[in-house]
Parts: C-alpha cells; structure tokens; sequence
C-alpha cells in the first residue's frame, strides 16, 4: 500500500467543491492513491454512486453498468466502497478503465469492509484515490458514516441513488446532496420492492430518471454531450483488422474475408469473437455491424 | 358356360408395391366388359385399350360377358399399369393361353392398342415386391427390364426372373423354349457425383463456400439469406455436388423412388436428386398426398438435396408440412384404410430475402411497409426452427471478386466432405445433424477453451437451450472437417458465426 497523503484546507490541493460545505468542510482529508486526483477534482466531471448496502442483483448490475459508462467516458466515479451497489459503481468504473475515488468513514489505509480488500487496492492502485477524514489507522465507528457521506455528495457535481430504502445512509446522501444544490439522479426501480423505495421517492420529487449511462452522461454533462461508450477487452491484430473492414461497412462474412484477405473461417471465427465482445452485433438476417464500444487502444 | 382365369400384379403405394391378383371372368350375356375393385378413370379406360390389344395381336375377343375384378377390392388402384394383366387373364380365361402357362408369374405394362407393351413406373417396386412373394417371373416392358432386374442383381436372394416382352402376343412365348431371355444387370450399382454444377463457379464468397462445406458435412439444414443477385441459388445448386456420391443402398433408394414417381432408372451412374419445388407449391405437393398416396417433393428429394428458395414466400401449412420428414426422415400419409410411409432424408437448403422487397428492413431502399416485413421475418425464422443449424447473410459480390479467379473445384471439397461424413459415422453411426442431445454431448467434447466460448454465446448472445445444440452440433461437424477430435474454440466460433438468428 502506498503512503498516505495529505490535503489541508486553506491549503493548495484542497478540493475547490468541498468549500461548499462551509463550516462543515472536513479540515484534513487523509487519501492514499493518486493525490492529484483528487486535489484537481472538477465536480463537472465527476459522479457520485450509490446504493443500498444489501442491495438486489438490479442494484449491483445497475450501479456497475453506470459506473462502467461514466468511467468509459473519462468521469470520474464517487462512491463509498461499502457492499452492494457502491462496489459494483467502482468495480464497473475500473472494468471501463476509469478512475474512481472511494470516500471512506475510517482510516483511508484500512480496507473496510474487510472483504472488499481487493477492490481497495485495486482503486488505489489503478489510477484512482481512497480518502477519508480519519487519520490512518482509525477504526470504523457507526457514526463515521453518516459524516463521510456529505463528503461524498459535495465532491460530484451530480449524486445517482441507485437503490436504498426510506431510511437509509443513502437517503442521507441524496440529502446531502439536494442542499449542496448538486443535480440528483435516481434509478427507477419496482413499487413494490422496498429496496426501491427511496429512489421512486425522489423521482416523485422531482429527481432525474436515471435509467442506463447515457441518461446519467446526459444529467452530468448536458444532454447529447456525450456519448455513453463502452471500452471493451484488448483486441489481437487480426480481430482489430476484422474490425476495421465491419466499421468500413463490410456486413457480411464473405465481405469481412474479402477485405481482409483472411479465409471465410477465419473471418467467421473473428466476427464471432467480436459479437462475443461486443464489438459487433448481427440483425435478425445476420448482417453485421459496429456497436459502440471502443476497443482499448482507441480510448485516450 | 363360365370362364375364369386369374393372375398377379401390382399397385402402387406410395413407394411400395402391394399385391393385385386380377381375375376375370367371362360368361355368357349381353356383350360387355366391367372392371371392379376402385379402379380409378384410367383403370377403367384400360378395357379399350385392352379390347384393341387384344383384337390387333391375333386373339379373339369374346363377345361375351366380361367382369375383370382387381383383388384386393379395397385398395385403390390407379394409372394404366393394369393393362396387360387384364389382358393376360382375359386371354387366360378365353382359352387363348395354356391354363399353367402364367402360373407364378406376375405382369406389369401398360399395353398401346397394336398390342406393344408400355413401361410403367414403378416397376423396381414391383420387381422388389415379386421377389419377396417368392413369385418366378415378372413380365415387364422392354424399357422397364433395366430396373426390374436391380432386385434379383443387388438382393441376397435369387428374385424374380425378368422377362422383358414387346407385344402382347409374344405371351404365347411364354414357358416355352422361345421365352424371351434377359441378363440381370451387375450387383454393384455405378454411383457418382452426378451433373451437378461445380462449386468453382461460386467467386467472391469465401464463407458461402465454408458454411456449404459445413452442411453437406454435417447433413446441416442451412439457410441463406440476402438481397437478389447475391448468389443464393447459384450456391444451393451447388450443393449436391459436394456431397459424397450415394452408397450402394442409397443408390437403391434413389432408384426405387425416382421409379416409382415417373423418372426411370436407366443403366448407368446414380447420383443424388436435387430438387427445387416453386413456393406457390401445396402441402400435399411438397410432402405427399392423395388417394392412393403419391409421393412429393421431400420424397424424391431422398438421398439429395431438397432446395426452398424464396422460403418466406412458401405457404405457412407447406413449411408446417415439412415438420415431419425433417424430424423423422419419412412422410406418413393416413388414409383410411391404410397408412403409408415415404422416405424422406433429405438434405435442406433454404433461401430468402432478408424482407420482400429484397432489400433488407434497415435500409433507405427497402419499400416493405413495416408489417409485411415483421410478418415475412416471423415466417423466415419461425419456419424449420429446430432444422435449420446454418445460416448466413451473403451480399452481391463485388465486380473484382467476380473477374477473379475460380474457386476450388467441387472434387476438392467432396474429399473432405466425404472424410467428416466418414468420421462422424464411424463414431455415432449417423451424421451429427441428427445427434439428439445426449448423444450430441457424449460425443462432442470441448476443449477448455471451446467450453468458454460457448458459455459466453449463452450468456452474451442470448442462446436458448436448443440454440446451444445446434451450436454444438455445428462445432462438432467443423471439428470433424478439421480433422479434430475434440472441438476447439475456433470450430465453436465458426458456428457461432453461422447460427440461426432472429426467434426461437
């Protein structure tokens, strides 16, 4: 793990969007992970996530989709590490290969919860920062929790719950955040399930549907801003070759073996490889064409 | 006085031959001349034509009361080949022939009015049919003799002896010294590739060509489709050509069937039947229908290639039809008093385009209004679901790729071909395309890696429980042509690029 960082307020490198708080702005944030990251965070580029703690399969899968499309678009993804929904934004951040910052209510050296050890390293690790307002080494304390989530809200210019129940750490969040005046998003989820409670909630009073990574590039920077863009697995040179020849237009086997000058096999295998990666998708008569994911060496 | 004489014949069904005796009987009365035994219109003109036989070959012809009766009474009998087994028991019955003289013979002609005989079709059928009733000799026409000795040359047991006539009156010959004589052909039966037109006509399309290799392989139902012009039928009729050439009981199948539905068998080389039916075809056309049962398209299809182009077009209850003799490889046609089975295995081709314009759904050009095209798409892929393992989308080829050289010839394919299909039945003894599940897995192991591909087909491409099969069902077969005996990843990617599409 590397060492810990500092960042004082009154002093340069403090986050500009944490003044916000005012009196309320945290005096030291302890991070460990890219300092300049998060000293250079501009609440327009970055979204904040989060969820329920015992969350369904819709929480997770939505809030790592999310945080795949924000991370692939280069925002930066704010969430709280905890189970459930916050992980699954960060995990989908760092799949995107985006960076991601954790805020966490202990120590930012200490892993919490412990089983998402892994995730803690990686996020620091690749290109993102875990911070927090407890010095190294402070143990977790149920009411730290509670004071790191207006951190969490202040440092995004747009908060999206994706699932918790009326009350809930996630309601304080989406609280935090409406007094911040920061843009809040919500998932939409069933009216039946309690798990959905809190997000209906606030799109009954007037937050923004949020309902796949485009709606949420759309809330974060403007609609038709963006286009929500996926990164997908590195490509070997003949299947980026293949590639090419489909964005050129070829649509069928034939023309993609013609283009590349690769056997009918060959080009059958490497379409069938891509529509497996979903580089290309095929209509209901198998014509081939390009979806909107970006192979890695294009991204940046 | 009462005059009666009987002898054997046959009727056709379906592509068998049932046993006809036809007794007549001649008595004194008011000159006439009755068939009974639901003999249909053409039956029932074979007194003319037998009156005339009669009269223009010397006999007499009694001006008495006639009663021919064709026994069995129940089953239908059709067409003009009763002519000369009328004519020989009339002439029995009349004294103009000696009483044992057609004892354990069966005839089977159709007579023209100077009394010359006429083949019939069928008549490998019947020869078939004579040899198991144990019966001596059949008498046919001089054109029929070729196929009517097949049985006795090709079977264990001795059959029937063949004796090719050519006028009615030569059946004075018969039993006598002077009875026509006649060499049965060689046992082995010639077979071959056949006419077909060869694969090196087909430029440009390096994957047309793949996925053609892969179902005549694997007996792969395959469907292609694409705009007009692309080359679709000029492909599907490339087919038979790289299919092995038939084995020696194909061959006599292919022969049986084409007999019995009018196409004669002559010596020579047999090859697999390719056939086109027009989509305007009824149900009964395509699979077999009337009464007595005749056989259709999937039936002289047998052992070849059966071709649907232009398949959304075909009528919803034609393609209904065709259920059966995919799944099972025979048509069974119920009728009241009899049901009859048809073979039916037969290799499918299908083609269409992508919507009825031609155009495809998605592009500026197509004209289609959007329910015409839904409901055209609905018929393409819910047609044959289960039988279709193949298929791929094909475009015009480009001018350059046309001017370009000729593709390999179909011999070249043919090997390979014929290798996997040998393969795949030494293993499992039938061709992967008709693997039922629990064989498919029993056979069809996967590599590490070919197992994870096909799982993420499951997960990322939607594959249904039978999509799957067919998939793994296609792999083995590209493994097969590859030579391997597991199956790779790359041979589970090909098929995953050649699955069906659109619903299940």
């Amino acid at each position: 793990m590397s060492a810990v960082w500092t960042l004082r307020r009154g002093e340069a490198g403090y986050p500009a969007c944490l003044h916000d708080l005012d009196e309320r702005a945290p005096g030291v944030l302890y991070g460990v992970g890219d300092r300049s990251l998060v000293s250079g965070l501009d609440p327009d580029r970055v979204v904040t996530i989060v969820g329920a703690r015992r969350s369904g399969a819709y929480g997770r899968g939505v809030a790592h989709e999310l945080g795949y499309g924000a991370g692939a678009a280069g925002l930066i993804v704010v969430s709280g590490m905890a189970l459930g929904c916050d992980s699954a934004a960060h995990e989908g951040a760092l799949a995107a290969g985006g960076s991601t910052v954790a805020v966490l209510g202990n120590g930012p050296d200490i892993p919490y919860p412990p089983s998402k050890s892994e995730l803690h390293e990686r996020i620091a690790g690749e290109g993102g920062a875990v911070i927090a307002e407890r010095p190294p080494g402070q143990q977790p304390e149920p009411r730290f929790f509670p004071e790191r989530n207006r951190i969490m809200a202040a440092l995004a210019g747009t908060v999206v719950i994706v699932e918790g129940r009326h009350r809930s750490g996630t309601r304080h969040t989406a609280n935090e955040a409406e007094a911040l005046g920061r843009d809040v998003g919500a998932v939409p989820g069933a009216v039946t399930s309690s798990l959905s409670e809190l997000p209906n909630d606030l799109i009954r009073d007037g937050a923004a549907v949020v309902r796949d990574p485009q709606d949420l590039l759309d809330l974060g920077l403007g609609v038709g801003v963006a286009r929500a863009r996926g990164v997908g697995p590195a490509l070997e040179a003949e299947l980026e070759r293949v590639l090419l020849a489909v964005e050129g237009g070829a649509a069928t086997c034939d023309a993609v073996a013609l283009e590349t000058a690769v056997e009918g096999r060959s080009a059958a295998v490497a379409l069938a490889r891509l529509e497996l990666m979903g580089y290309v998708t095929a209509d209901g008569v198998g014509r081939y064409a390009r979806t909107a994911l970006l192979p890695p060496t294009v991204d940046e | 006085m009462a005059l009666l004489a009987s002898v054997s014949t046959y009727a056709l069904l379906g592509v068998e031959a049932r046993d006809v005796t036809v007794e007549v009987d001649v008595t004194s009365g008011l000159p006439s001349f009755a068939v009974v035994g639901l003999p249909d219109a053409a039956v029932r003109e074979s007194r003319e034509r037998v009156r005339a036989a009669i009269q223009n070959s010397g006999f007499d012809f009694p001006q008495s009361r006639i009663t021919a009766s064709l026994a069995p009474a129940d089953l239908r009998k059709a067409g003009p080949g009763f002519d000369l087994a009328i004519a020989a028991a009339l002439l029995g019955a009349n004294g103009e022939l000696e009483e044992n003289a057609l004892r354990g013979t069966a005839l089977a002609a159709e007579l023209a009015l100077d009394g010359a005989l006429r083949p019939v079709p069928g008549a490998l059928a019947m020869a078939e049919r004579a040899a198991l009733a144990g019966v001596e000799r059949i008498i046919v026409a001089p054109e029929s003799a070729y196929e009517a000795g097949l049985p006795s040359a090709v079977g264990a047991a001795g059959g029937a002896r063949v004796v090719p006539i050519e006028r009615l009156a030569d059946l004075r010959r018969i039993g006598t010294e002077g009875e026509p004589a006649f060499t049965a052909p060689a046992p082995d039966l010639d077979v071959a590739p056949g006419e077909h037109p060869d694969l090196a006509d087909l430029r440009g399309q390096p994957a047309l060509r793949d996925a053609l290799e892969i179902a005549a392989a694997g007996g792969h139902g395959m469907l292609i489709l694409g705009p007009p012009g692309a080359g679709k039928s000029l492909a599907a009729r490339r087919l038979p050509s790289i299919m092995p050439p038939p084995s020696q009981p194909e061959a006599m199948e292919i022969l049986r069937v084409a007999s019995v539905c009018g196409r004669r068998p002559e010596a020579g080389a047999v090859s697999r039947p390719f056939r086109a039916p027009h989509h305007t075809i009824s149900p009964a056309g395509l699979v077999g229908g009337g009464n007595p049962p005749r056989a259709g398209e999937v039936t002289m299809a047998h052992g070849g290639v059966l071709f649907l182009d232009e398949l959304g077009e075909f009528s919803r209850s034609a393609l209904e039809a065709l259920r059966q003799p995919l799944e099972d490889g025979t048509v069974t046609i119920a009728r009241v008093r009899h049901s009859v089975s048809l073979p039916s295995r037969f290799l499918l081709i299908a083609a269409s385009n992508p919507c009825p314009c031609g155009h495809g759904e998605d592009r500026p050009d197509c004209r289609c209004t959007p329910g015409a095209a839904r409901r055209y798409r609905n018929r393409i892929s819910g047609a044959l679901a289960d039988r279709i393992d193949l298929s791929l989308h094909v475009e015009q080829p480009s001018a350059e790729a046309l001017g370009g050289a000729e593709g390999e010839s179909s011999a070249g394919v043919r090997k390979r071909v014929t290798a996997a299909r040998d393969t795949a039945h030494l293993r499992q003894g039938c061709p992967n395309a008709e693997l039922r599940p629990a064989a498919l897995r029993r056979h069809a192991r996967l590599g590490r890696r070919a197992r994870q591909e096909l799982t993420s087909g499951h997960r990322r491409l939607g594959l249904s429980g039978r999509g799957h099969d067919r998939v793994l069902r296609v792999a083995r077969t590209v493994a097969d042509l590859r030579g391997c005996e597991v199956v790779e990843a790359d041979h589970v990617a090909t098929a995953l690029a050649f699955r069906r599409r659109g619903a299940e």
